[in-house]
């Protein structure tokens, strides 16, 4: 393939690149190439090890690299160009891409459409700001689950684990499958961060400590991590005097959060979410610049990779309409407003001309509540936390009767009975 | 009477349950659950706690130091350590398949262990 000829240039091979490759593909896009840093497509999954990817698009519950090795399959067989070491360096808001790899040098394109697809990228001790020394064995638990799943290293012997997060869970289980002792699991918010399911089977079923409103207050050691202070925290999560304890332990590791990859979209000038840090995005998943889509995590970041996979196709297929028409129609904008209770919406903006996949995250844990979107949707839930992303699907028939009328809904978590 | 409590997964609320046996073992009563679902999923959890259970194993004369593995069925959650020392003893060589048995009959409990990934070099 010649570079000049790209239909669509997809950043990025996890679940999220591939999904919207062979969509972009099965839509008719000619010239579908995909752009890689790593040595292999895949993304994350091939380091989750683990089950749970799979239940929702393909009915079965699957380890992460068999799910991708089924994405991988489909890219080969439908002839979708591939550069792996690959790195893009640039993005201008014409579309203009820049890349660098050790075969080819710098490779400039100019692609019809973009999809990014770069993922998410974790939060790190910095942004968290935790006093004490700064000795080696203190990970992300991203980074951890690398070493110990890829690369074949054991990151230490006694681990604490700060955050609650699906991702630190999951490491909790792993590292004591491989005999190393976890004294326990700390969070500072009153209930936990991941999903229910992976509590239960990652901490519950191994007997490992859970502290809820608990943080770490200091790190100790000189060459390596020794202990950790920890101690209990209020409700404005100010740690309370008194209530310290030191943990002894060689590691710490922290699982405190993602945050979507947005440098090469900051790059291109596309306007960003300033709470979730991904692009703003309408329903087809395009962004504020013509002609760029984004999927997956590099918008927000998902619970479960099955709505990756999904939402990373809507990109796709809007992203095959775009290079084959030069741009898409737009109708006047509808801004989807987050109301009672609720932290984020994506889309955040919508046309009301075609099918929408809303993705919702709510504030706080609340129990008995309704949704609502506009005068068009209702749903009631038993609960609605943060950890699990709400998901609700408006046909584009429901959106007609908004006939144009309005510029604004408002979506709202009511407290029912 | 004996009790076992049972976090429910059945859905985001994690329902804390009590299940009450007799002294034949059934199961009696069960309080703490919220739905119908629930009730199912803590019996089931009761009789047969059962997880998929996957791991790594070391690799020899390949460029990866890992594949990972998958048991073909799932296993009782008592079996899990016991399983992860067991796999933490095998030596995989190239080439392999994905779905491919690296381990028959693990702990002689009928279950096979399976790579979940192509070891090609
Ligand atoms: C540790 C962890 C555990 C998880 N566990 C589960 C689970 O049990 N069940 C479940 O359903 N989901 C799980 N998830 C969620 C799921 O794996 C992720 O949501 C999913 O991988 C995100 O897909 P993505 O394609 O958006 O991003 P990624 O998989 O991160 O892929 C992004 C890709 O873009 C590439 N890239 C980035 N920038 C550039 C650039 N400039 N140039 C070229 N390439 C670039 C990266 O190398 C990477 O390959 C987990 C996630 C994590 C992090
Ligand atoms: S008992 Fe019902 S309401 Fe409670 S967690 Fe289980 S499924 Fe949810």
């Amino acid at each position: 393939m010649k570079f000049s000829e790209v239909d669509v240039a997809v950043i990025g091979s996890g679940p999220a690149g591939m999904a919207a490759a062979i969509k972009a593909r099965e839509e008719g896009a000619e010239h579908v190439l995909i752009l890689e840093r790593q040595e292999q497509l895949g993304g994350l999954l091939h380091q989750c090890v683990h089950s749970g990817f799979g239940l929702l698009y393909f009915g079965q519950d699957l380890t992460g690299p068999e799910y991708a090795h089924r994405f991988i399959e489909k890219v080969r067989d439908l002839g979708i160009e591939i550069l792996l070491e690959t790195m893009v360096t640039q993005l201008s808001g014409d579309r203009k891409l820049t890349a660098i790899n050790r075969y080819e040098g710098m490779i400039h394109l100019h692609p019809k459409s973009v999809v990014l697809a770069m993922g998410c990228r974790e939060r790190s001790r910095g942004q968290l700001s935790i006093p004490g020394t700064r000795p080696a064995g203190i990970f992300t638990a991203g980074t951890a689950q690398r070493l110990v799943n890829v690369e074949g290293f054991i990151p230490g012997k006694k681990v604490v684990i700060l955050g609650s997060g699906d991702i630190g869970m999951i490491m909790a289980r792993r590292l004591t499958l491989e005999g190393v002792e976890v004294k326990a699991v700390i969070e500072i918010l009153p209930y936990v961060g991941g999903l229910i399911r992976n509590e239960v089977q990652c901490l519950h079923d191994f007997d490992i400590p859970l502290l809820l409103e608990h943080t770490v207050t200091q790190i100790h050691g000189e060459q390596r991590v020794e202990a950790v202070t920890i101690a209990k925290v209020d409700k404005h999560k100010r740690p309370i005097d008194g209530t310290e304890q030191v943990v002894e332990c060689d590691t710490l590791l922290l699982s405190v959060g993602l945050i979507p990859e947005n440098e090469l979209s900051r790059m291109a000038g596309i306007t960003l979410d300033p709470l979730i840090g991904g692009p703003l995005v309408d329903e087809r998943r395009e962004t504020s610049v013509p002609g760029v889509f984004a999927g997956g995590n590099v918008v927000h970041v998902h619970d479960i990779v099955d709505d990756v996979s999904w939402e990373a196709e809507i990109a796709g297929s809007w992203a095959a309409k775009f290079s084959q028409k030069g741009d898409l129609e737009r109708k006047e904008k509808i801004t989807l407003k987050p109301g009672r209770n609720i932290r984020s919406i994506v889309p955040q903006t919508i046309s009301g001309q075609s099918d929408v996949t809303f993705y919702i995250r709510v504030k706080e844990m609340e129990e008995k509540v309704q949704l609502k979107v506009g005068d068009l949707y209702q749903r009631s839930f038993r609960v609605a936390k943060p950890s699990e992303m709400i998901k609700v699907d408006l046909p584009v028939k429901e959106l007609k009767k908004l006939d144009g009328r309005e510029s604004e809904l408002n979506v709202e978590c009511e407290k029912g009975e | 009477m004996v009790e076992e409590k049972i976090v429910c997964i059945g859905c985001p609320l994690g329902c804390e349950t009590t299940l009450k046996m007799d002294d034949q073992g059934e199961v009696v009563k069960i309080t703490g659950t919220k739905c119908k679902e629930g009730r199912k999923y803590v019996l089931e959890e009761h009789r047969s706690p059962v997880r998929v259970f996957t791991a790594t194993v070391l690799t020899q004369n390949s460029v990866r130091p890992l594949l990972p593995v998958r048991t073909n069925r799932p296993l009782l959650k008592t079996q899990l350590k016991e399983a992860a020392k067991v796999l933490s003893k095998v030596k995989v060589q190239p080439p392999l398949r994905m779905g491919q048995i690296i381990l028959p009959n693990l702990m002689n409990i009928g279950v096979d262990v399976v790579a979940t990934d192509d070891l090609v070099l």
